[in-house]
C-alpha cells in the first residue's frame, strides 16, 4: 500500500488553526456517573473510491457482517461505502464481493444496507453522522440516533498518512477533525464509550489529538508503517482484504453472539510478524480493563432487560369496579450478570509510548523553532508570522519588477 | 558652477522653471484613493454574519439553574378524624419524619409545606392556623362511615369531591375504625383506617412516609431503572410502534383490532402524558420472524420454556424489521413494543424466572427500547396439526390483557413499578390504579422530574453552543439559530415561573420546548467544522487578487508623490535663485 506522505504544509496551516481553538470547547463537567450501557452502534467507513481499492470495501463489508452477525440491527449499523465494486464493470463476478480467494462468502449477499454510497462519503458527511447535525430531511436510518447509554464501534479503512485519513482520493479528515467530532459527541452525551478502528497505513496516528474520556482506538499501524494487503486474488484481480482486517475476522470468525471473549484477547491476537505492523492501541481515555470488557460491547449488542414483573390492572376493571391487593412483592427485577470474561492471554501491552529522545541540548535557534514547528505548537502565532512576512516579500519583489 | 552672469542660469539637475505638474499625482493617487474607498466595502462584503446570541442570559440561566435548584412547592394536608390531639404537635412530629426521609440531594429539590387539621368531630383544630394556601376542607364534611373497607374506589371518588380533583395539594387522612387499611388513591390524597390502639405518632410516621416516598418519589424502587434514563427525544416526541409478529405464518396467522385498542386504552394515556411528551402511536404486523434465542420443552409444564438468561438474544435484530417509521423525526425516540406469536414448534413459549417461576406477563423490557411479551395462541394448545392458515384474530380480552403488559411496560420505562402496593418501611399502601395509565400523583412526579431534566438538558446544551460560539469568532451563525436560543431561553424562564408557582403541566410543556429549541439550535447543520470561513481562508482567496495590484498602485503613488515634491524643490529653488537674482 503506497504511503502518502504527509502535505500537511501550507493547507493544514492555513484551514486548521480554528480546529485547534474549536478543541478548547467542551470542558464539560458530564456527570461521569455510570451510566448503563443500553444499545450497541456501529459507524462503518470506507473511504476509497476505485478498483484497485477493492479490498477497503470488502474490509467494511466483512466488518459489517461480523457486526450483524453478532446482533446489532441494521438500523443501527450506519454503512458508508465509497465506490461499489459489486457494480464495477471490471469485476468478473458481477454483484459480488469476496475477502477471501476460496470464494466461499459472498459478503454483497442478501440485506446489506448501504447508508451512504460514492460521492456521498464525504468527510463533511461523516462528521455529519458523527456530531448529528444534519439536514431535517435526513431519514433515521442515515442517521447515528446514538444516547449517553450506547457504545459505539468506529471501523475506518482507506489510505492515511501521518495524522490524515484521505477520503475519494480528494479530500483528507485530519486527527484533529476526528478528535474535535468526538469531543462534540462527548459534550452532547452520544455515546458512553467509543472504541475506534482503523486500518490505515500510519493509523496510529489518527488518534494523537484524541481527549475525551470513554474513547478506546486501535489502529493497524504505528507512524511510519505501512499497512499492508493479506493476498492477492488472481480470479479478481486485486487484493481482496488487508491484513488488519483479516486476523480481526479470523478472531470473530471463532465466536457467536453468546460468547464472552473480552477485547484484550483481540488485541493480543494481532501479531506483528503475520501483520506486518504494530498494532497500535491507545487506552489511557478508557476507564474499563480490557480484560473485563467482552467483545460484544462493541462487535455484537446484547439487550440489557428487566423482567416485567405485573401488567398495568386498571383497564380491565372498569366495570367492576373494585381491585384486590396482590402481593406478589417479590423483586424481580434481574439484571443480567456479567459473564465472567475468558482471559485469553496476559495483557499484552502494544503501547509503545517511548519519550521521544529529547534534543534538549540544542543551541541552535533554528533547531528549536523547527522543533516547535514539527510539535506543532503555536501553529496560529506561526500562521500569523508566516502571513505578515509575507508583505514584505510581496513588497520587494513588487518593488524590483517595476 | 561659478556664477558669473546676473542671469540666473538654469541648472536643470537642480531646478526647473515650470511647475510641476500635478495631472500624473492625481491619476495614481486618485487609483489609490479609489482602493482605499473599495476597502471597507470589501472588508463589508467578507463579513461573516453572526446573528447576536445572548451569552450573558445563557450564563445566567446555567447559573441559576445550579446554584438555586429549582424549586416546586408542594402543600401536604394531613387530616385527622376521630382524633383528639393537639394539631401543632403532630405537625411537628410529621415534619421531623419528613426531613428524616428527605436527606439525599437532588438536583431539583422541592420546599413543602404541611399543614394538619384535627378533626375530632366537635372541634377542629388546624395547624398553622392561618394556612398560606386556601383549604379546602371543611371539618365533618367526611366521617369514618363514608370509609367503605371493600370499596376503594367509591371511597377514592368521594375523597376526590370532597378535596376537589385538580387541587395541587396533597392530602392523607387518617380516620379510626375497624379494619386496618393503607390506600393511595388516583388523584392527589390517600386514606388510612387506623385500629383503635394505634399510637399517633405511629400514624405520623406512616402519614410521613406515603407523602415523602409516594406523592413525591413516586413510590419508585431504587436500582430497579435508572431515573436519568429519559424516553423522551430530544424534541420532545415518543413514537410507540406496537409490533405483532408472526413468527411462522405457515402455522398461523393473527390479526388484531388495533384501531379499537388505540382508542379505548391508549388515547387516554397519551392524553393523561400531553405535557410530559407528544407521543404518537404507529403498529405494523410482520411476518418470518423467529426468535434469536432458545428455548426448551419442559415435560412438567408442558409447554416451551425460555429463562432470563436469553432475554438479552430474544430480539432477533436481523429478521425484525421493527425501525421501520416514517412519522419518527430525527431526534424523537421510537419505543418498540412487541408481541410475539410463537410458531407451532415452539407454542406455548413461557418464560421461567431464576427462581423457578413462569412469569405472569410473559414479557420483559429493555430500557430505553421498549417492550416485548409473548403471546400463546389457544390453538397451540389443542392439536395443532389442522392447519388452517386462515388469518385470525387475537381475542379481545386477551387483547386486552396484553395491552395491560404494554401498559406496564410503558410505566416501568418510564421507572414506575405496576404492582398496586406499595410497601414502605412502617407499612403497606394499595394503590388504587387510574384507568388513564397514570395517576394523578404520578403524572405529578413525571413533571416534576421531567422539568428538571429538560431545563438543566436545555442550559447545558445552550451553554455548550454559547462556548463553541465564541471559541470561534469567525463562525457564521445563522439568525435562525439566534431565534432558537432567544425562543428557547424563553420558554425555560416560562417554565421556571411555572414551576414556582406550582404549575405542573404548563412547567413541564414549557421545559420540553425548551430543551428541544435548544437541541434544534445546537445540532443546526450549518455548523460544521469544515464550513467555517477562517480569516486565513480569507486572505488566502482575497490576497491573489489584491495584494499584487495594491503593492503597484501604492508604490506608484508614492513615487509619483516623490517625484513631485522633487520637482516642486526645483522649481522652488528656480524661483529663489530667480528673485535673488531680480
Amino acid at each position: 500500500m503506497a504511503t502518502f506522505i504527509n502535505s500537511k504544509t501550507i493547507f493544514r496551516l492555513l484551514v486548521l488553526p480554528c480546529l485547534l481553538l474549536y478543541s478548547s470547547i467542551a470542558h464539560n463537567s458530564s456527570s461521569v456517573e455510570a451510566t448503563m450501557h443500553t444499545n450497541n452502534w456501529a459507524v462503518l467507513v470506507c473511504t476509497s473510491r476505485f478498483w484497485f481499492n477493492y479490498r477497503h470495501m470488502a474490509n467494511t463489508l466483512s466488518l459489517y457482517r461480523t457486526v450483524k452477525r453478532l446482533g446489532i440491527p441494521d438500523e443501527r449499523i450506519i454503512l458508508m461505502l465509497a465506490d461499489d465494486m459489486a457494480c464495477n464493470t471490471r469485476n468478473k463476478y458481477p454483484a459480488q464481493v469476496f475477502n477471501n480467494e476460496n470464494h466461499r462468502l459472498n459478503l454483497y449477499g442478501d440485506n446489506v444496507e448501504v447508508d451512504y454510497r460514492g460521492y456521498e462519503v464525504t468527510v463533511e458527511n461523516f462528521l455529519r453522522v458523527l456530531t448529528g447535525r444534519h439536514e431535517t430531511s435526513v431519514p433515521r436510518s442515515k442517521r447515528l440516533l446514538s444516547d449517553e447509554g450506547s457504545h459505539i464501534l468506529l471501523y475506518m479503512t482507506g489510505h492515511g498518512g501521518d495524522e490524515f485519513l484521505k477520503f475519494q482520493d480528494s479530500e483528507e479528515l485530519q486527527s484533529h477533525d476526528l478528535a474535535d467530532a468526538v469531543k462534540q459527541m462527548k459534550e452532547k452525551l452520544r455515546f458512553k464509550e467509543l472504541l475506534i478502528m482503523v486500518d490505515t497505513c500510519q493509523a496510529a496516528t489518527l488518534f494523537n489529538q484524541l481527549q475525551s474520556p470513554g474513547v478506546l482506538a486501535i489502529g493497524s499501524s504505528m507512524r511510519g508503517e505501512n499497512s499492508y494487503s493479506h493476498h492477492l486474488d488472481s480470479d479478481v484481480g486485486v487484493s481482496v482484504v488487508d491484513r488488519f482486517t483479516y486476523y480481526t475476522l479470523a478472531f470473530f470468525e471463532r465466536l457467536n453472539i453468546y460468547d464472552n471473549a473480552s477485547l484484550s484477547s483481540l488485541f493480543s491476537s494481532y501479531n506483528p510478524s503475520m501483520l506486518m505492523s504494530t498494532a497500535y492501541c491507545r487506552r489511557d481515555l478508557y476507564q474499563r480493563r480490557l480484560e473485563e470488557v467482552p467483545v460484544t460491547n462493541f462487535f455484537g449488542s446484547v439487550m440489557e432487560t428487566i423482567h416485567t414483573d405485573a401488567a398495568y390492572k386498571a383497564l380491565s376493571r372498569k366495570d367492576s369496579g373494585r381491585f384486590k391487593a396482590q402481593m406478589s412483592l417479590d423483586q424481580s427485577v434481574h439484571h443480567h450478570e456479567r459473564r465472567t470474561l475468558i482471559n485469553v492471554n496476559d495483557q499484552d501491552e502494544i503501547l509503545n509510548t517511548k519519550a521521544e529522545d529529547q534534543q534538549g541540548a540544542s543551541t541552535c535557534p533554528f533547531t528549536s523553532f523547527y522543533e516547535k514547528l514539527r510539535k506543532g505548537e503555536n501553529v496560529d502565532s506561526l500562521v500569523n508570522y508566516g502571513l505578515v512576512a509575507m508583505l514584505p516579500l510581496l513588497g520587494v519583489s513588487s518593488w524590483l519588477f517595476q | 558652477m561659478p556664477e558669473i552672469s546676473e542671469v540666473p542660469e538654469l541648472d536643470p539637475k537642480i531646478m526647473r522653471k515650470t511647475k510641476p505638474g500635478l495631472k500624473r499625482l492625481f491619476l495614481t493617487h486618485s487609483v489609490l484613493f479609489s482602493f482605499l474607498l473599495g476597502f471597507p466595502f470589501l472588508w463589508k462584503s467578507v463579513e461573516i454574519y453572526r446573528s447576536p446570541l445572548p451569552f450573558r442570559e445563557i450564563d445566567s440561566l446555567s447559573t441559576h439553574l445550579r446554584s438555586n435548584t429549582l424549586l416546586f412547592p408542594l402543600h401536604f394536608h394531613a387530616i385527622f378524624i376521630g382524633f383528639d390531639s393537639d394539631a401543632d404537635r403532630l405537625r411537628y412530629s410529621i415534619l421531623s419524619e419528613i426531613s428524616k426521609l428527605t436527606s439525599q440531594n437532588l438536583k431539583c429539590f422541592n420546599n413543602y409545606s404541611l399543614s394538619v387539621t384535627v378533626d375530632s368531630g366537635s372541634r377542629c383544630l388546624r395547624a398553622p392556623i392561618t394556612s398560606p394556601h386556601s383549604c379546602p376542607y371543611q371539618c365533618g364534611s367526611i366521617t369514618a362511615i363514608d370509609f367503605d373497607p371493600v370499596d376503594d374506589v367509591a371511597v377514592d371518588e368521594r375523597l376526590g369531591s370532597v378535596f376537589g380533583r385538580k387541587i395541587k395539594e396533597y392530602s392523607v387522612v387518617v380516620v379510626k375504625g375497624e379494619n386496618e387499611r393503607a390506600v393511595v388513591g388516583k388523584y392527589r390524597h390517600a386514606w388510612m383506617v387506623v385500629g383503635g390502639g394505634m399510637e399517633v405518632e405511629m400514624a405520623a410516621m406512616k402519614v410521613a412516609e406515603v407523602l415523602v416516598k409516594v406523592f413525591v418519589n413516586g413510590g419508585r424502587e431504587e436500582g430497579s431503572i435508572r431515573t436519568e434514563f429519559m424516553p423522551v427525544g430530544a424534541d420532545g416526541n415518543i413514537v410507540l410502534s406496537f409490533n405483532l409478529l408472526n413468527a411462522d405464518p405457515r402455522d398461523w396467522v393473527y390479526d388484531w383490532d388495533f384501531q379499537k385498542i388505540d382508542e379505548t386504552l391508549l388515547a387516554p394515556m397519551i392524553g393523561a402524558l400531553g405535557p410530559v411528551a407528544n407521543i404518537s402511536v404507529e403498529s405494523q404486523v410482520l411476518y418470518h420472524t423467529p426468535k434469536a434465542s432458545f428455548s426448551y420443552w419442559n415435560q412438567k409444564l408442558e409447554s416451551h420454556v425460555f429463562s432470563t438468561k436469553d432475554l438479552p438474544f430474544f430480539v432477533n435484530s436481523n429478521e425484525w424489521h421493527l425501525d421501520t417509521s416514517i412519522a419518527a423525526g430525527g431526534r424523537s425516540k421510537i419505543l418498540q413494543f412487541v408481541v410475539y406469536v410463537p410458531s407451532a414448534k415452539e407454542c406455548p413459549l413461557l418464560l421461567q424466572l431464576p427462581n423457578g417461576e413462569i412469569s405472569k406477563t410473559n414479557g420483559f423490557i429493555s430500557p430505553m427500547w421498549g417492550g416485548v411479551m409473548v403471546w400463546n395462541p389457544q390453538s397451540c394448545l389443542k392439536n395443532s396439526e389442522n392447519k388452517t392458515t386462515a388469518r385470525h384474530a387475537i381475542p379481545l380480552q386477551d387483547l386486552e390483557n396484553m395491552f395491560e403488559v404494554f401498559i406496564g411496560q410503558f410505566r416501568q420505562l418510564f421507572g414506575f413499578r405496576s404492582v398496586n402496593v406499595y410497601a414502605g418501611g412502617s407499612g403497606i399502601w394499595n394503590l388504587v390504579p387510574s384507568e388513564r395509565g397514570f395517576t394523578e400523583w404520578e403524572l405529578d412526579v413525571l413533571s416534576r422530574q421531567h422539568t428538571c431534566f429538560n431545563l438543566h438538558s436545555c442550559a447545558t446544551t445552550l451553554a455548550s453552543l454559547s462556548r463553541l460560539v465564541q471559541s470561534l469568532p469567525r463562525m457564521i451563525i445563522m439568525d435562525e439559530i439566534g431565534k432558537q436560543v432567544k425562543y428557547s431561553l424563553e420558554a425555560a424562564k416560562l417554565a421556571q415561573s411555572n414551576a414556582s408557582i406550582g404549575g405542573y403541566g404548563f412547567s413541564t410543556t414549557s421545559s420540553r420546548q425548551a430543551r428541544s429549541l435548544a437541541e434544534d439550535a445546537f445540532f443546526h447543520p450549518s455548523i460544521m467544522s469544515v464550513s467555517y470561513y477562517s480569516f486565513e481562508h480569507c486572505f488566502a482567496v482575497y490576497s491573489p487578487f489584491f495584494l499584487p495590484v495594491s503593492m503597484h498602485v501604492v508604490l506608484a503613488a508614492l513615487r509619483e508623490l516623490k517625484r513631485y515634491k522633487q520637482e516642486k524643490a526645483k522649481y522652488l529653488a528656480w524661483k529663489a535663485k530667480a528673485n535673488a537674482s531680480s
